[in-house]
């Protein structure tokens, strides 16, 4: 009966072995941790290539410091202890210096307090939750902006163009849906707008015309959503099929920004607003070669998501490339320096308005025409006119 | 004598372990691992020997979770009395709840507790003012950084836990968990109150679910209702732990944690398998299950022999 003791030791014994063998001498070897299966993976995924892209080009033009840069990425499945054993892993074992990555909002919490905590530089790439960078951790950096600022372009839309006198919210049960429609309360309210309805759905659901049947009865100008991939084209369907009409559907980015959004919900996506962190039409330097170089490569234009994570790569070049030493004093130092400009926008971190370490950059409108996203605002980075208003259901073809 | 020793053994061992100098990652998987091993044995207690299949303890493990984090989160008080607190808690808790599912039997009841955690999920969803809703609750700066000290106690719970089965399964409440396992109304025609004892098990699986709940708030320093009353990774993992380690046996939790836990890790770790190693692991479990199906504890001999045959 001496097994139970054996087995833990074996098990433990391989487990070690498993993780120094990583490491290497010569090149910087750098792990992410991302969501690559369940319900986050096509985020997850995108992140991914956007980092590889990102790392070949630098690795083409000589790397860090000369030194080749060579990515791994670990599952996280957007749970938040494994993103945590992957984070304690890496500062621990294999002793990165910098984090960079996760998606979610909680997998993103539990990361930036393990990081404050070992005093270990982490670069947040995508996760909106406001209060990630109000906790005063000295040692963690957001280049999107948090969520209440997502929506800020899309509010200027509603004022110039809009005009709405009335607004239904519906959002998904998690903290990004729960700030998202909260801070949309506060711009309407600030705006003039009546909030007709506000509510809350459980994510990946598979009907909500319960829901959609209220808002039908509210019939309020507006009605904005906020949600990931599926849940927002399975939503614009089933407004098309209950001929909920309005004179603009809006999505608080997310789900809606992705391309697969118009690919999953095909002639219903038409017309559809969404506000976004970046689009491929952006006037940043190397945004477009970006955008077309994935969408070479991948079929697809890539979201902010993808923006936001190539860009991320450069930050850590420049980062790296100034700071002292590889410390992690010295990198975080180094990253409060920052003044980049990258295909995301300018990247500087600030403490303002209550955040601290926040990147706050321009936030953009985007419609689905013709099965594309289109940048139609603010109308200087616009590349196409936006549509409005819009056709009811039944004049569509 | 091999009944105090082996124990005694597995404890000073565990409790040497961090002696040894341990990465701060190693440190993290072992607190999971135990903290895994204490609820497998909580629903062991009412699952294994009492032979009521909760699917809902995802529910006492976030009622406790939640005591500790409304504790820091509106009081402002240490969420580390969420330990002792929870236990009145949960305690209350599944006095209320069992006496709604126990009345059910077999896929009923499971499909009861199932739901109970579900529905503790969308309240705790829904008192926003209260449990700061889908938010969920940031405590903002963690006791220690080392883990040692969380290691410790979550070995001391685990241990406890130990004890406390051991104690119930060998007295007559335990004989009396086993009668109702075996044939309910058979038991209740000896004059066993099944209902009184089935509750008991609940209650007291309940609790040790809840402490550890309470300690998972300290521990990872957040929660929200998706991650402590989450269906699959809580409730049904914690099946899959007793599954794999062998129902009603004394350490088929520990083992069945260790499998769920490190090889899990391990194998989500292997470069180069990318996304399928989630597949890979439900492989392993399936072969696990079909040619162990009492667990790898309770189907021992089954595997001794096999090594005996092949070693002749």
């Amino acid at each position: 009966m001496r097994c139970p003791t054996l087995v833990l030791r074996a098990a433990f014994a391989v487990s070690i072995c498993g993780a120094s063998l990583l490491q290497g001498a010569d090149p910087l070897n750098l792990s992410i941790p991302l969501p690559l299966t369940g319900g986050q993976a096509k985020f997850g995924e995108m992140m991914k290539r956007s980092y590889e892209m990102a790392t070949d080009e630098i690795n083409a033009k000589g790397g860090v410091k000369g030194r080749k840069v060579i990515l791994a990425f670990e599952d996280s499945q957007a749970k938040a202890d494994s993103a945590r054993a992957i984070v304690e892993k890496l500062i621990d074992v294999k002793k990165q210096p910098i984090i960079i990555g996760e998606y979610t909002s909680a997998c993103a919490k539990a990361v930036a307090a393990v990081a404050n905590e070992r005093k270990t530089p982490y670069l947040i790439v995508a996760s909106a939750d406001d209060a990630i960078t109000q906790q005063n951790y000295k040692y963690v950096f957001r280049q999107n902006v948090p969520n209440a600022y997502y929506a800020q372009g899309l509010v200027s839309f509603f004022k110039d163009v809009v005009k709405p006198q009335s607004i239904a919210i519906l959002f998904e049960s998690s903290d990004f849906g729960t700030s998202g429609a909260a801070d949309m309360e506060k711009h309407a309210q600030r705006m003039g707008m009546k909030v007709v309805l506000k509510e809350k759905y459980e994510k990946g659901a598979v009907d909500f015309k319960p829901i959609l049947s209220k808002v039908k009865q509210a019939a309020p100008d507006v009605i904005f959503m906020v949600s990931y991939v599926m849940d927002a084209s399975l939503l614009m369907k089933q407004l098309k099929e209950l001929r909920v009409d309005a004179k603009l559907f809006a999505g608080g980015a997310a789900g809606f920004a992705l391309p697969e959004f118009v690919d999953n919900a095909k002639d219903a996506a038409e017309y559809v607003v969404t506000a976004t962190l970046w689009t491929p039409q952006v006037k940043y330097k190397g945004a477009k070669e970006y955008a077309d170089k994935y969408k070479a490569k991948f079929g697809d234009f890539p979201s902010y998501h993808g923006a936001s994570a190539y860009s991320a790569m450069y930050v850590v070049q420049d980062v790296l490339t100034r700071a002292k030493s590889l410390s992690q004093e010295d990198i975080t130092a180094a990253m409060k320096k920052t003044d980049l400009q990258t295909a995301y926008g300018h990247i500087k971190f600030e403490d303002r308005d209550g955040y601290q370490n926040q990147c706050f950059s321009e936030t953009f409108v985007l419609q689905v025409q013709k099965g594309e996203h289109q940048t139609v605002w603010p109308a200087t980075y616009a590349n196409q006119k936006y549509l409005f208003p819009i056709p009811k259901w039944r004049d569509r073809k | 004598m091999n009944r105090v020793a082996i124990p005694l053994a597995v404890f000073g061992a565990l409790l040497a372990l961090p002696l040894i100098g341990l990465s701060s990652y190693t440190m993290h998987i072992l607190v999971l691992v135990l903290m895994w091993t204490t609820i497998g044995m909580a629903w062991n207690l009412l699952g294994g020997y009492c032979g009521q299949v909760s699917f809902g303890h995802a529910a006492y493990f976030g009622v406790g979770a939640y005591t500790a984090g409304i504790l820091y989160f509106k009081l402002q008080i240490s969420a580390w009395w969420g330990i002792p607190l929870s236990v009145a808690v949960v305690s209350v808790f599944a006095f209320l709840l069992g006496y709604i599912v126990l009345k059910l039997r077999g896929p009923f009841f499971a499909l009861a507790t199932l739901a109970s955690g579900e529905v503790l999920r969308i309240t705790t969803e829904n008192m926003g003012e209260f449990t700061n809703g889908t938010l969920g609750i940031l405590i903002q700066q963690r006791t220690w950084i080392e883990k040692t000290w969380y290691y410790y106690i979550i070995l001391a719970i685990a241990a406890l836990t130990f004890v406390v089965i051991r104690k119930l399964v060998a007295s007559k409440w335990g004989y009396y968990f086993v009668a109702i396992r075996e044939d309910q109304d058979a038991a209740e025609s000896l004059g066993i109150d099944t209902t009184r004892y089935k509750t008991i098990a609940l209650v007291i699986s309940a609790i040790l679910t809840g402490i550890c709940g309470a300690f998972y708030t300290n521990y990872m320093g957040y929660i929200d209702p998706h991650i402590v009353f989450a269906l699959h990774d809580i409730s049904i993992i914690t099946i899959m732990i007793v599954m794999v380690g062998g129902v009603a046996t004394e350490w088929g939790a520990l083992i069945g944690a260790g499998i769920m836990v490190l090889l899990a890790e391990w194998i989500r770790a292997i470069p180069g398998l990318g996304a399928s190693h989630q597949a890979f692991f439900g492989i392993l479990l399936i072969a696990i299950i079909i040619f162990l199906p009492n667990g790898i504890v309770g189907d021992l001999p089954k595997i001794t022999r096999l090594f005996r045959r092949a070693r002749a």
